[in-house]
């Protein structure tokens, strides 16, 4: 009887259960008056659907879509709406078998504003935290020992008009990774994890989600300015393809490589590393599964293509696209100073991040109605995720000669601004001194406060002048977040992962330190992280942001990573109700 | 668990007996180094050597890389051991030098960490496997793996 009871009463709240009701963009969303999105709006747990009125500002949204995509669920779309300056409600008045039901999104969008900024050069550390930004300062100008005072400033630290410490998180977590951290930058809005440009949707389909508009396609909208995109990591990887593409999975590279050319961004300049998504399934090593060859069709669309530093550097063109490796670019420190056989291969003549940098410019300066160039260091984040710092800083010393040289631009031509900022963190922090002549792996070499000392960086010196990491004296340089690993506080010639799989599957798999680095001589670190991580994480951290030239005012103070969006636009004077 | 325990666990049983017939002969073996040739933005090339050793029988060092299964019938031999399950994940930067390694039907293998040699023929050119999508540019096709 009890158990018919239960029987009873859940079927009765079946039947009672109301609707879910969705609407995207989410309440509370952030636009420029005129910036273009997709409206959503989706009913799950749908019984016997009756009817539905969607409303913008009281009144009826015409033009919306209506489909089915499982039996018990009813959604509307509208593609390319946009809303003027002012605060804005969409109201969602539902009704099915369990009855009526309503939802609110409100909206706010902000009037445009004159802006002093014609060109923009946007550089992205990925993964480039405060304490990561510290640790490249700290090798590039160590403190002087007579007195402990610093030695000199990165160029991205000085001279600055203007700085802000900047905010992450998403969508659906308090935590980021790269794609919806870039969005974010890209589009002023909250974005999920591994989505480039979308809200969520309720269909499988990872290229059908709503849309919201990013500011590279504003710009192609309503002005002439060219777009450029520069990274050193693989061409469809996240932070590039912010700036160019939409879709909910971030692994879609054949479908991003594809929006790269028939988007609507189309970037004047694509400077970028691997090629696998670009060439045809049937060469070898390729990860497209057609026969697209976009080295080809990109100079049909009137493309120049350079694959190598040389190209690269004697180019003059209106529209560029370069790919210079068939994978990331390798670390500065396996480019400049390891120069390892295995890692390059056949790769000798790379550009560093300044040479695409200028050549960008370069080109995109044909153009006499300004730019945008977003520039990422990409390699960042792809080393400190293993737990390699050494690589990781090093690459944040060839982002800060791009700086330089974007600097030394910006002064020759003041409507220019420069931003040198970040994406996420990571947990990487500088907490002692290391005695490298007693070898890795060594705890007592560790020296802590005074007995830190002074490192020694910078007593020899490679080709472009940089700092070698192998010196008497090191940092002691540190990860909070990692599974268990082998630490050795040196680094090494060849790239090693810090742990390999403990060769079990299902719920048992799970990783160990790698044998190879513990060997090396190492204190064997317990991790933090659940078993089911094999290298550090993104986290929650702050960001700097670095701002020089027209419109640096415009960044300032604590900034939620989405205030960039908003902020690039006001130093642009950028109206997205333009026609 | 010593060394031939191991390699009975990593075989099953009746694989066992083509054991001692390929170990009397003298067997090319094919190094990572070895595989390619040229690598360009344009693709990867093979090199002369692999070319002239497709359709035979090679024997090659390598580790297997983070398993799909708890039982093997094919896996992806590295040249250092690494945590990237290739099969896993769209994202995954595995390196460009690893060979697929396909068991004979209805014989199977245990995942294991150490370092392996796998013996096998040879075969190249680009090949999607239909259940995985993964696509592989090199495959054994194994007779024999032990521990290296």
């Amino acid at each position: 009887m009890r158990k018919t009871l239960l029987t009873a009463a859940l079927l009765l709240s079946g039947v009672a259960a109301a609707a879910d009701l969705k609407v995207y963009p989410y309440d509370g969303a952030k636009f420029l008056a005129g910036q273009q999105f997709d409206l959503r709006v989706e009913a799950e747990n749908v019984t016997d659907f009756k009817d539905a009125t969607v409303t913008l500002d009281g009144r009826a949204v015409d033009g919306l879509t209506r489909t089915t995509t499982k039996p018990t669920s009813v959604e509307w779309t509208l593609r390319g709406l946009s809303v003027p300056a002012g605060t804005h409600e969409l109201k969602v008045n539902f009704t099915d078998a369990s009855g009526p039901k309503t939802a609110v999104a409100r909206w706010y969008a902000v009037p445009a504003t004159a802006g002093k900024a014609k060109k923009v050069i946007l550089f992205i550390g990925d993964g480039l935290g405060w304490n990561t930004v510290n640790a490249a300062q700290m090798v590039a100008h160590p403190f002087n020992p007579a007195n402990g005072n610093p030695t000199g400033k990165l160029a991205m630290m000085s001279d600055l008009s203007s700085m802000a410490s900047v905010t992450t998180s998403s969508f659906d977590s308090a935590l980021a990774d790269s794609a919806n951290t870039a969005s974010s930058i890209a589009t002023g809005q909250k974005i999920m994890v591994n989505a480039l440009n979308v809200y969520p949707d309720n269909t499988a389909d990872t290229l059908d989600n709503p849309r919201v508009e990013t500011i590279t396609e504003v710009l192609r909208r309503t002005t002439r300015a060219g777009v450029g995109i520069v990274s050193s990591a693989f061409g469809v990887d996240a932070t590039p393809a912010a700036f160019a593409a939409h879709t909910r999975r971030r692994g879609d590279y054949q479908a991003i490589a594809d929006q790269f050319f028939q988007g609507s961004v189309k970037p004047d300049v694509l400077l970028v590393g691997g090629s696998r998504d670009f060439i045809p399934s049937t060469a070898p090593g390729s990860r497209r599964k057609d026969s697209t060859d976009w080295i080809a069709d990109s100079q049909k669309l009137g493309y120049t293509f350079v694959s190598s530093a040389t190209e690269l550097n004697a180019a003059n063109t209106g529209k560029l696209f370069g790919l210079f490796n068939i994978d990331n670019i390798p670390s500065y420190l396996d480019r400049a100073q390891y120069k390892g056989a295995e890692t390059l291969k056949d790769f000798t003549d790379m550009p560093y991040l300044w040479d695409q940098t200028r050549k960008a410019v370069e080109t995109l300066d044909k153009n006499p109605d300004g730019f945008f160039l977003m520039v990422e260091a990409g390699m960042i984040d792809k080393y400190e995720h293993p737990l390699d710092w050494q690589r990781a800083v090093w690459d944040v010393l060839e982002l800060d000669r791009a700086v330089e040289w974007a600097k030394d631009y910006a002064k020759k031509n003041p409507d220019t601004l420069v931003l040198v900022t970040a994406d996420h963190a990571h947990s990487l922090s500088v907490y002692g001194g290391y005695d490298a002549a007693q070898g890795p792996g060594k705890r007592e070499a560790v020296g802590v406060y005074e007995a830190a000392g002074f490192p020694t960086y910078g007593d020899k010196r490679d080709a472009n002048g940089l700092p070698l990491p192998e010196t008497a004296r090191t940092y002691a340089v540190g990860f909070a977040a990692v599974p268990d690993y082998c630490e050795t506080y040196l680094g090494r010639r060849v790239f090693l992962d810090p742990t390999v799989s403990n060769g079990k599957t299902g719920a048992e798999a799970g990783y160990v330190p790698n044998p190879k680095i513990c060997e090396e001589g190492s204190v064997q670190r317990t991790g933090n992280l659940p078993p089911s991580s094999n290298q550090g994480v993104h986290t929650a951290d702050p960001l700097p942001l670095f701002a020089f030239g027209a419109g640096a005012e415009n960044f300032f103070g604590m900034m939620d990573q989405t205030d960039i969006f908003f902020s690039i636009a006001r130093a642009m004077g950028v109206d997205a109700s333009k026609k | 668990m010593n060394r031939r325990s191991l390699i009975r666990a990593l075989l099953a049983a009746p694989l066992a007996a083509y054991a001692g017939a390929f170990a009397q002969k003298s067997v090319p073996s094919l190094k990572f180094s070895e595989l390619y040739g040229r690598v360009t933005v344009r693709g990867v090339e093979y090199s002369e050597r692999i070319r002239s050793l497709k359709g035979q029988t090679v024997t090659m060092q390598g580790f297997m890389a983070p398993p799909l299964k708890p039982r093997l019938d094919f896996f992806v031999l590295t040249r250092e051991p690494m945590s990237t399950c290739p099969f896993c994940t769209t994202a995954a930067d595995w390196p460009a030098d690893i060979v697929l390694v396909i068991m004979p039907d209805g014989r199977e293998l245990e995942p294991s960490t150490r370092g392996l040699t796998v013996t096998g023929r040879l075969d190249i050119g680009v090949k999607r496997d239909d259940q995985t999508g993964f696509v592989s540019l090199v495959r054994l096709y194994a007779d024999r793996v032990t521990t290296a």
